[in-house]
């Protein structure tokens, strides 16, 4: 046979792909429990962590009560934005789409803001509403958007953006009732904030998403075929109604249960998917794992570079996601012109 | 005999190394040092107390914002009291931490104690409690005497501010500010309300919202006979404000000229200073009684 | 044999508009079937309803012997392929992994491609002559050529029937007759039916095996090309002079436009029994 050769085997690629994003992840990782507030001692660190060094049990009890929590936490809001924008950007054919598109940061963000004026705590209450608040912007837009036999791409963006836009006069009109005391935490909460990851929140967390990565995995290929367009996809065998709305409704429970716990971290979901596939292609089956473990890895040198930039305290990590994101994102374009 | 006093003394180290039960921030009882020697405060009016009572070397970190005494300048930061950094709290291995009710997360209390540090908190919310904190700061870091002590001196200014302002005829019409753009005054929830009620005079702004804004028209129609600026007022000079006040001629505080400037940490914090606040209010609201 | 495609009095309305009025056909297996009409006559509809992409409001389609609607997404997928008229623009993909997609039907759960998946696809790009732009993204090519890469995702559907929305309009005459041959290529070797949707009458004369004149949604004929291409029922359908004479490669029909400019003698007498150029009777 002297044809020309397809490419070498999809598996090896994705296996490479990510076994390189996993040493990332792990660099990552081990990069954010080393460094913190309370000092850089990588080597201490690491004795820690391969059982002989048990003789300070402070710094033990920092790295595993207190960092080991966070880094957990940011690379799971990490691996979940990103993938959220990933697979809204298949859904909506839309490159400009990002997981908070269909009105979930308005939703979500009027239920905590409410649950913060009310003198709730962080968990549960101030997440629960902030979690009832973003399921419940589901509805208007899926009955927008759900036409007769596939999902109507513009209605689902434009009613998205007017339920953002309804919550956003909602939050202003919340925000001027609002005494100095609490607005320090609602801009906290609207920047993206880490700081409150508590251990046992964060593993129900990870128990939640990872049934939602292996399922949005195994919804890799449906997308490749939405993206050729849905009537293609259709004669292709795929159900597009049902994968469309399976998508829409995991991917919106992923993200609202992250956001609960982060707040709102903006860029992380718009630029990763993209700089993924300038990086790795097209294919999702490829992407998909490499949003989980790239996205991981980013949030949690975004989160690292917010606690140790400043000299004092700490920055929101929405602003480091948005510093390096924006300019990365116009980058990506200027790349991405023929 | 020596033998005895060595007995005694063993005994009473021993004792004063003895965790006693206190409680916590939850309600629940939490076990402190009965002689704590690594204190971290997460208020500035905690440090202030802890220095007051004259336990400022137990002190082992504070916030940010804590700026008085100047002997708290070198210690170690743990972050702002609305966001402690529970990373540097755990490195100082405090064996206990002073936190408020009103001002701290209650979420990061409760991290610091599943961490194994006794956080205990004190809820000052106004004058009185102010003094009772003190004698309870004063029992727990086994300063019983001078708590009690400090706390009887203040009461006794505080009584003779009230004695003085007994006498007075009326109570003039007071206007606090402190917001300029907008104007933002002091409801009755507040420390500074009470203290210009305990100086004699009476607070224009009294209501149920803490921070009320105010529109210029507003104040003119409340005619205040004493206008009192803080100097949380950020970035406009004293003399600016006073100068927009001046151009109203109509209202009495302009007419007496008595517009004053005060620093706001004298009245807004819940430490002993609170006191010499009231009696610096007390001087301007009253002259006449207090000379 | 079973015919490869049954329809019965097909019916269907989009809101007010009734696009197919009781259309019934049937398609051998093998057959090379080129459906004909003027604009807005129903022809997309038609083979939409056929190719289980819309579902007819009445009437009965049948393929290779079982009803549409008991096929499931996948087995369709597996008997009918289609090739649009065009992608969407901005495919971020390959040719070759557009091509693979078109294993889709036949890939387990994960979707991951064996050995065999990417020869069948290496086969269908060789066949279609692409093999050489495997690595170039799908928005980079001709018309021509993607028209062809889309062949074979059809192909590679192992299919047995294939269908194709007007495949040959945007493309130049080399082109045309490729594609045309490539599907002739296909029904020879394997025996694949072909529905083909198609505005070149001269080619559907050439090529096909039978034909299907639509107009307003209702057959106007039905029959070899010699049958169909008959200049009354042509003018019928399309409303304009249409000169009809032989083909001399083949026998059969080739139909050629009149400009006005050059409607001699007996087109004339059309025109005095009232039917004129682009008019109706």
């Amino acid at each position: 046979m002297n044809t020309t050769p397809l490419p070498i085997s999809f598996l090896k690629r994705m296996l490479a792909v990510c076994l390189l994003l996993a040493l990332l992840l792990m660099i990552s990782a081990f990069l954010g429990l080393s460094i913190g507030s309370a000092g850089q001692n990588m080597k201490q660190v690491l004795a820690v962590l391969f059982g002989h060094g048990e003789r300070d049990p402070t710094t033990a009890n920092i790295l595993w009560r207190i960092r080991l929590p966070r880094v957990f936490l940011a690379a799971l809001v990490g691996s979940t934005l990103s993938l959220g924008g990933l697979v809204f950007q298949a859904l909506l054919r839309n490159s400009l789409a990002e997981p908070y598109i269909l009105g979930i940061s308005g939703g979500s963000a009027v239920g905590a803001i409410t649950g913060i004026l009310l003198g709730l705590s962080r968990f549960p209450g101030v997440a629960s509403l902030a979690f009832a608040g973003s399921m419940l912007t589901l509805f208007p837009v899926l009955a927008v958007g759900s036409g007769r036999a596939a999902m109507r791409k513009d209605a689902l963006v434009l009613a998205g953006v007017m339920v953002n836009a309804f919550c956003s006069s909602a939050i202003m009109f919340l925000l001027s009732l609002t005494q100095d005391s609490r607005l320090h935490n609602i801009l906290f909460w609207l920047m993206g904030d880490l700081s409150l990851s508590d251990p046992n929140q964060v593993l129900v967390l990870a128990l939640t998403l990872f049934p939602c990565f292996a399922l949005l995995f195994l919804l890799a290929r449906p997308m490749n075929l939405l993206l050729m367009g849905e009537d293609t996809a259709a004669n292709l065998g795929v159900n597009v109604r049902l994968i469309s709305i399976v998508l829409l409704v995991v991917t919106s429970f992923m993200v609202s249960a992250t956001v609960c716990h982060s707040g709102l971290l903006g860029f992380v979901g718009l630029v990763m998917p993209h700089l993924l596939r300038l990086s790795f292609g097209p294919d999702h089956r490829l992407l998909v794992p490499a949003c989980i473990l790239g996205g991981g890895a980013y949030l949690v040198l975004c989160d690292l570079l917010s606690r140790s930039l400043p000299a004092q305290g700490e920055m929101p990590v929405g602003v480091i996601t948005a510093m390096i994101g924006a300019p990365l994102f116009i980058f990506l374009l200027q790349r991405s012109k023929p | 005999m020596i033998r005895l006093s060595v007995l005694v003394l063993g005994l009473m180290v021993a004792a004063s190394c003895e965790a006693g039960p206190v409680e916590g921030s939850s309600g629940r009882k939490v076990l402190a040092p009965a002689d704590p020697c690594r204190v971290v405060s997460l208020a500035p009016s905690i440090t202030e107390m802890v220095f007051a009572l004259g336990k400022g070397d137990r002190l082992k970190g504070c916030t940010q914002h804590c700026d008085f005494p100047a002997e708290a300048g070198p210690l170690p930061r743990v972050g702002s009291y609305r966001h402690p950094d529970m990373e540097r709290i755990a490195a100082l291995k405090p064996d206990l931490c002073i936190a408020t009710r009103d001002g701290n997360p209650p979420d990061v209390l409760e991290r610091l104690e599943a961490l194994g540090i006794p956080v205990y908190v004190v809820n000052p919310r106004d004058l009185d409690a102010v003094v009772a904190t003190i004698t309870e700061i004063g029992r727990l870091l086994n300063a019983g005497p001078r708590g009690e002590e400090l706390a009887g001196d203040l009461r006794t200014r505080i009584e003779r501010v009230k004695s003085r302002v007994a006498c007075a005829k009326r109570r003039p019409k007071v206007f606090f500010q402190i917001g300029v753009v907008p104007i933002v005054s002091v409801g009755t929830n507040t420390f500074i309300h009470e203290l210009i009620t305990t100086a004699g005079g009476k607070n224009l702004a009294e209501g149920p919202t803490p921070y009320p804004r105010f529109s210029r028209e507003q104040v003119l129609a409340l005619q205040p006979e004493v206008i009192i600026i803080t100097s949380m007022t950020r970035g406009q000079a004293f003399e600016q404000v006073r100068d927009e006040w001046n151009r109203w001629d109509s209202l009495p505080a302009v007419q007496n000229q008595r517009i004053f400037i005060v620093e706001s940490n004298l009245l807004d914090r819940p430490t002993p200073r609170l006191i010499e606040g009231l009696e610096l209010l007390a001087r301007l609201i009253h002259p006449e009684l207090f000379q | 044999m079973k015919p490869a495609l049954v329809v019965q009095d097909l019916d269907h309305s989009y809101g007010q508009r009734h696009i197919l009025d009781r259309v019934s056909f049937s398609v051998d297996q093998g057959e090379f079937f080129i459906v004909l009409g003027p604009n807005g006559s129903g022809k997309t509809t038609l083979i939409k309803a056929a190719s289980g992409a819309v579902r007819a409001q009445k009437g009965l389609v049948e393929i290779l012997g079982h009803p549409l609607r008991t096929y499931s997404g996948r087995a369709l997928a597996r008997t009918i392929a289609v090739v649009p008229q065009s992608a969407p623009p901005d495919i971020p993909f390959t040719v070759a992994e557009v091509v693979l997609m078109g294993r889709s039907p036949h890939l387990g759960l994960l979707g991951l491609e064996r050995r065999r998946d990417r020869d069948i696809a290496r086969q269908a790009m060789s066949f279609t002559h692409v093999e050489h732009l495997a690595e170039r993204k799908l928005d980079e090519l001709s018309a021509g050529e993607r028209q062809r890469a889309l062949l074979a995702r059809a192909v590679c559907q192992q299919p047995r029937i294939i269908v194709l929305d007007e495949p040959t309009a945007s493309l130049d005459p080399a082109h045309q007759v490729h594609i045309m041959d490539l599907m002739e290529g296909l029904r020879r070797e394997e025996g694949i039916t072909v529905v083909m949707v198609s505005h070149d009458l001269n080619l559907a004369a050439l090529y096909a095996d039978r034909l299907l004149l639509l107009k307003e949604g209702r057959v106007v004929s039905l029959g070899t090309p010699a049958e169909v291409l008959v200049f009354e029922t042509l003018e019928r359908a399309y409303g304009c002079v249409l000169l009809v004479d032989e083909n001399p490669l083949k026998k059969v029909p080739r139909v050629t436009v009149v400009p006005e400019n050059l409607l001699t003698g007996h087109t004339k007498s059309s025109r005095a029994m009232g039917k004129g150029p682009g008019g109706s009777p």
